[in-house]
C-alpha cells in the first residue's frame, strides 16, 4: 500500500492521539482554590522548616529526595509524613520538629502536589510558553518557507497561514508546522471500462477503495483494486518527505518564523 | 496432553492395575511437567511465545499455503470491555487468556468458558500479555504488581503475593516464564522513578527464590555508568517488561530491560546507566548476570529494548552459531552470539534519525540534536518505538526475521525547570505508519516489505511450518503472508484490530490458530469434513 492517509482506523489513531494529548495537557480535575492555598501554606512551611535538608521543591540536598519516597507514595493526608515530623528520625539525623497539625497538613499536601507534579511530567502542559519554542531565527526560516523547504509552493504568510500564531497553542503550532491535521486525499479510479471516477478517499486498503465521488459530500462507491487503476494525490505528501529531511535548526528557524506572522 | 497421557499408560501397562480390572484414570493427569516445555507438543502452546526460543514459530502445516484460501471461523469467544491483547496458552486441551485483573478458560475445541477468574485491582491497566503453567497450576500478574497463582482446574486462588509496592507505581503486565521449579515474573512502571528488578518465584510456595535488580548496588559491575553522589541509580527505572527466552542447553535466560528514568531527561544521569535498555542473560537457577548487551545506551527516548530476543542457531559467516536476535524498539536490529553475548550485527530495520553511527561495540551512536529539548527534538522513532511489545518471529524454513516496524515522527521536549522526576518531559507524535518486514539476520538487510496502512500498528506474527506468516493490517484486516516474499496469501475484513500475537495449536487432528481482534478471540480452522 502507498502512503496514502486517512484510513479510517488511522484517522481514529489520530483522533486518539491527539485526544491523548490533549488530556495530558490539561491534566486531571483542577485543585480548588482551598486546596492550592493549602500548598502554597505548606511549600512556604516547608522550606522554612525541612528545605535546608530536603531542598526547597523536596528533590533532596543533605537528605533524601521526597518527591518519590515509599512514605509518601502511602500516606494518606499526613498521617504518615505528621509522625515523621513530630517525632524525627533520630537515627538518620533528623530531629523531631514542633508543628501543628494544621502546619503538618498543609506540609502534605504540598508534598502530595509535587509527588502528583512528578507523576504529571508526562505530558507537555497546554500553556507551554512560546518563548521555550522560539530558538531560532526568524528571517532564516523565512528563506527556508521560500527556498529549501518548498512551502511557498503551497502555503502563504499573509493567505493560509495569516494569524496562524494565534491558532493553536505551542507545541500543536509546531506539531501543526510539520504535519498538519489530516487532509482528504484524492483519488482517480479507472474502471475496466475506461470510465473515470474523482473523488476524495473515504476507505483505502490493499483490497478495496471507497471514496466520495467529486468531494467529501458526494456519493459513496467502492471497487475491488485488483479490478481498477487507482491514481492518488495526497496533499500532506510534501509534510511526509520533510520530516525525515529537516533539520532541528531549521525546524526551529521556521517555528521562530511562523510565530512571527501574528 | 497427549504425551503425558502416553508416559501414564506406559506405567500403567507396567502395573498390576489393569490386571485387576481398574481403568487407569488419573485425576491428576492434567498438569503440565515443565519438562515438557523443553519440546512443546504440537497440541499445545505451554508458554507465552509458544516454547523457550521465542521465534513464534509452529511446525504444524496442516493450514498451508495450498489450503488457506478455505480457512474459516471455528469459533469465537467475546470478552466485554477490554481489548485482549494476551496470547493464550493451550494446554491439555484448555485456552487461558487474559486481560487485566482477568483470566479466562476456555474449552481449546469448542470455545466455550470453563471458568473466569476476576481481581479487581488498582494499579496501571495498560495490558496484560498472559499467563504461564506449571503443572496444575496457573500464575497470572496484576495490575497492582502481583503474582496470583490458580489452580488451572476451577480458577481457584491458591496464593497471592506481592512482587513489588503498588502504591509506588509498580504494576505488572507480563506472562511469566517456567524454568523447571522457577516461575520467572518482571514488573512495569512508567511514571514514577523507581527501580526494576526480576524475580524467581517458588511455584508451590510462593517464597522468592532469586532477585535480579536492573541497576547495580553502588561499587558493582554496571554502576560506573551512573554518576557517583546522586540518587540517579536508585530512581533507575529498567522495567522487565516482557516474557524473556530461555536457552536450556547453555541453561542462560535472555531477558530485555526498560528505560531509566526520569524518561526524557537524561542530565541527572550522565553515563550509559546499566542494565537499562539492556539485553541480559542471567542464569535461571541463581539470578547471576553472565553477560549483557546494550541496545540503547543512556536512553532519552522510552526505548525499551524489551522486545523478545528471539533464540535460534544458524549459519554465521560460514560458522554455526548459536544467535540471539532482537528487533529493538529504537530501529536497531541486533544479533549477538548468545553463549558469550559477542556483537555480530547491528543494522537499523527502519529509517531512523536519532543515530549518527554505531560504535565498535555495536551501539548506535545518538546525535546530541536528537536529545529531548526544551524546544522539542524531532526525532523518528517517537517513544512509541520503531517496534513495541508485538511478537516478532524467526522462520527456519526461510531463514528470515519478521517484525512489524513503524515509521514514527515525534518531537520530543524536555519540560523539567527543577530537578527532573518521572517523564520531565513527552513527545508529541505527528505521524506514523506500519510495515510487516522480513530481515536477513546476517546482515539486518530488509529482504522484503510490506506496508500495512497509516497508524501505529501493535499486531503481532506467528509463523508455521505451513509457510505462512499470519498479523493483521492497520485497516481491520487479517493477513495470511508468504514468509518467502510477503505476498497476501489470505485476508479478511474482521472490522476491528489484531492488537495481539497470534498462536496455533492442533487438536483431534484440527489445526486452529487464534487472532484476537478487540474484545473477541477468534479462532481459525479449514472446514470440517
Amino acid at each position: 500500500m502507498r502512503n496514502v492517509s486517512i484510513l479510517l482506523l488511522l484517522s481514529a489513531a489520530f483522533l486518539l492521539a491527539s485526544l491523548d494529548l490533549h488530556s495530558q495537557a490539561q491534566g486531571p480535575p483542577q485543585a480548588s482554590s482551598e486546596q492550592r492555598a493549602a500548598v502554597d501554606r505548606g511549600r512556604a512551611q516547608f522550606q522554612q522548616a525541612c528545605g535546608f535538608c530536603h531542598g526547597p521543591d523536596a528533590t533532596g540536598a543533605r537528605g533524601p529526595d521526597l518527591v518519590r519516597s515509599a512514605l509518601l507514595a502511602h500516606d494518606v493526608n499526613g498521617d504518615l509524613i505528621g509522625e515523621v515530623i513530630r517525632n524525627g528520625r533520630p537515627d538518620k539525623g533528623m530531629p523531631a520538629l514542633p508543628l501543628n497539625a494544621a502546619q503538618i497538613s498543609d506540609i502534605s499536601a504540598f508534598l502530595h502536589s509535587r509527588s502528583k507534579e512528578a507523576i504529571e511530567s508526562s505530558g507537555v502542559p497546554s500553556d507551554y510558553p512560546f518563548e521555550k519554542l522560539l530558538t531560532g531565527n526568524a528571517d532564516k526560516g523565512k528563506a527556508y518557507f521560500e527556498g529549501a523547504g518548498g512551502c511557498s509552493k503551497c502555503h502563504s504568510p499573509t493567505g493560509d497561514l495569516a494569524g496562524i500564531a494565534h491558532k493553536y497553542n505551542s507545541i500543536e503550532l509546531q506539531a501543526h508546522m510539520l504535519y498538519p491535521d489530516e487532509k482528504p486525499v484524492l483519488a482517480t479510479v479507472t474502471l475496466a471500462t475506461g470510465e473515470q471516477l474523482s473523488g476524495t478517499v473515504s476507505h483505502i486498503d490493499d483490497f478495496s477503495i471507497g471514496i466520495r465521488i467529486g468531494d467529501k459530500n458526494g456519493w459513496y462507491r467502492s471497487f475491488p483494486r485488483s479490478k481498477v487503476k487507482v491514481e492518488l494525490t495526497d496533499p500532506l505528501a510534501a509534510h511526509r518527505e520533510l520530516l525525515p529531511k529537516v533539520s532541528q535548526t531549521q525546524m526551529h528557524d521556521l517555528f521562530t518564523y511562523l510565530y512571527s506572522l501574528k | 496432553m497427549k504425551c503425558s497421557f502416553a508416559r501414564f499408560l506406559t506405567l500403567a501397562l507396567a502395573t498390576p492395575l489393569l490386571g485387576l480390572g481398574i481403568f487407569p484414570f488419573r485425576t491428576s493427569a492434567q498438569g503440565l511437567d515443565p519438562a515438557v516445555l523443553l519440546k512443546p507438543p504440537t497440541d499445545t502452546w505451554p508458554t507465552y511465545n509458544g516454547d523457550y526460543s521465542g521465534r513464534r514459530h509452529s511446525t504444524l502445516d496442516q493450514i498451508n499455503a495450498s489450503n488457506v484460501n478455505s480457512l474459516t471461523l471455528a469459533w469465537a469467544f467475546r470478552i466485554r470491555g477490554s481489548v485482549i491483547k494476551s496470547t493464550p496458552l493451550v494446554v491439555n486441551g484448555v485456552l487461558y487468556f487474559t486481560t487485566p485483573d482477568n483470566v479466562w478458560a476456555v474449552d481449546a475445541r469448542y470455545g466455550h468458558q470453563i471458568w473466569h477468574y476476576h481481581r479487581a485491582s488498582e494499579g496501571d491497566h495498560i495490558g496484560q500479555r498472559g499467563v504461564a503453567i506449571y503443572k496444575d497450576y496457573v500464575f497470572f500478574e496484576t495490575p497492582d504488581a502481583h503474582l496470583v497463582s490458580l489452580n488451572a482446574k476451577d480458577g481457584t486462588v491458591r496464593w497471592d503475593v506481592p512482587l513489588a509496592d503498588g502504591k509506588l507505581g509498580y504494576f505488572a503486565t507480563m506472562a511469566p516464564l517456567v524454568i523447571r521449579d522457577h516461575v520467572i515474573a518482571g514488573v512495569s512502571g512508567d511514571v514514577t522513578d523507581i527501580p526494576g528488578f526480576l524475580v524467581s518465584i517458588d511455584p508451590e510456595s510462593g517464597a522468592v527464590q532469586w532477585r535480579w535488580n536492573t541497576q547495580p548496588k553502588p561499587g558493582e559491575p554496571g554502576s560506573e555508568t551512573w554518576p557517583k553522589d546522586s540518587d540517579a541509580i536508585r530512581h533507575g527505572g529498567g522495567m522487565t517488561w516482557m516474557t524473556g527466552t530461555y536457552d536450556p542447553a547453555l541453561n542462560l535466560l535472555y531477558w530485555g530491560t526498560g528505560n531509566p528514568n526520569p524518561v526524557l531527561a537524561g542530565e541527572g544521569r550522565p553515563g550509559d546507566n546499566l542494565f537499562t535498555c539492556t539485553i541480559v542473560a542471567l542464569n535461571p537457577d541463581t539470578g547471576k548476570l553472565v553477560w549483557y548487551f546494550q541496545p540503547s545506551p543512556h536512553d532519552v527516548h522510552d526505548w525499551d529494548a524489551v522486545q523478545t530476543p528471539v533464540l535460534f542457531d544458524a549459519e554465521f559467516k560460514g560458522q554455526p552459531r548459536k544467535l540471539l536476535a532482537q528487533a529493538s524498539r529504537n530501529g536497531f536490529f541486533f544479533v549477538l552470539d548468545r553463549t558469550t553475548g559477542e556483537h555480530l550485527v547491528t543494522e537499523p530495520f527502519i529509517e531512523q534519525t536519532w543515530a549518527s553511527g554505531v560504535d565498535k561495540r555495536g551501539r548506535p551512536v545518538a546525535k546530541p540534536e536528537a536529545t529531548p529539548s526544551p524546544d522539542g527534538a524531532l526525532v523518528s522513532p517517537g517513544s512509541d518505538g520503531a517496534t513495541n511489545w508485538m511478537a516478532p518471529s524467526f522462520d527456519p524454513q526461510s531463514g528470515l526475521f519478521f517484525v512489524n516496524a513503524r515509521r514514527l515522527f515525534s518531537v520530543y521536549y524536555n519540560t523539567v525547570t527543577t530537578k527532573a522526576e518521572g517523564w520531565g518531559g513527552r513527545d508529541r507524535i505527528l505521524w506514523a505508519n506500519s510495515t510487516i518486514r522480513a530481515l536477513d539476520y546476517r546482515t539486518g538487510k530488509v529482504v522484503w516489505n510490506h506496508e500495512i496502512g497509516d497508524g501505529e500498528s501493535i499486531a503481532g506474527i506467528l509463523t508455521t511450518a505451513g509457510r505462512l506468516l499470519f498479523t493483521a493490517d492497520n485497516s481491520g484486516n487479517l493477513l495470511v503472508l508468504n514468509p518467502a516474499n510477503g505476498e497476501t496469501l489470505w485476508h479478511l475484513n474482521m472490522g476491528g484490530a489484531l492488537q495481539a500475537s497470534p498462536m496455533t495449536y492442533q487438536l483431534d487432528g484440527r489445526q486452529y490458530v487464534i487472532l484476537p481482534v478487540d474484545n473477541v478471540l477468534y479462532a481459525f480452522a479449514l472446514p470440517q469434513k
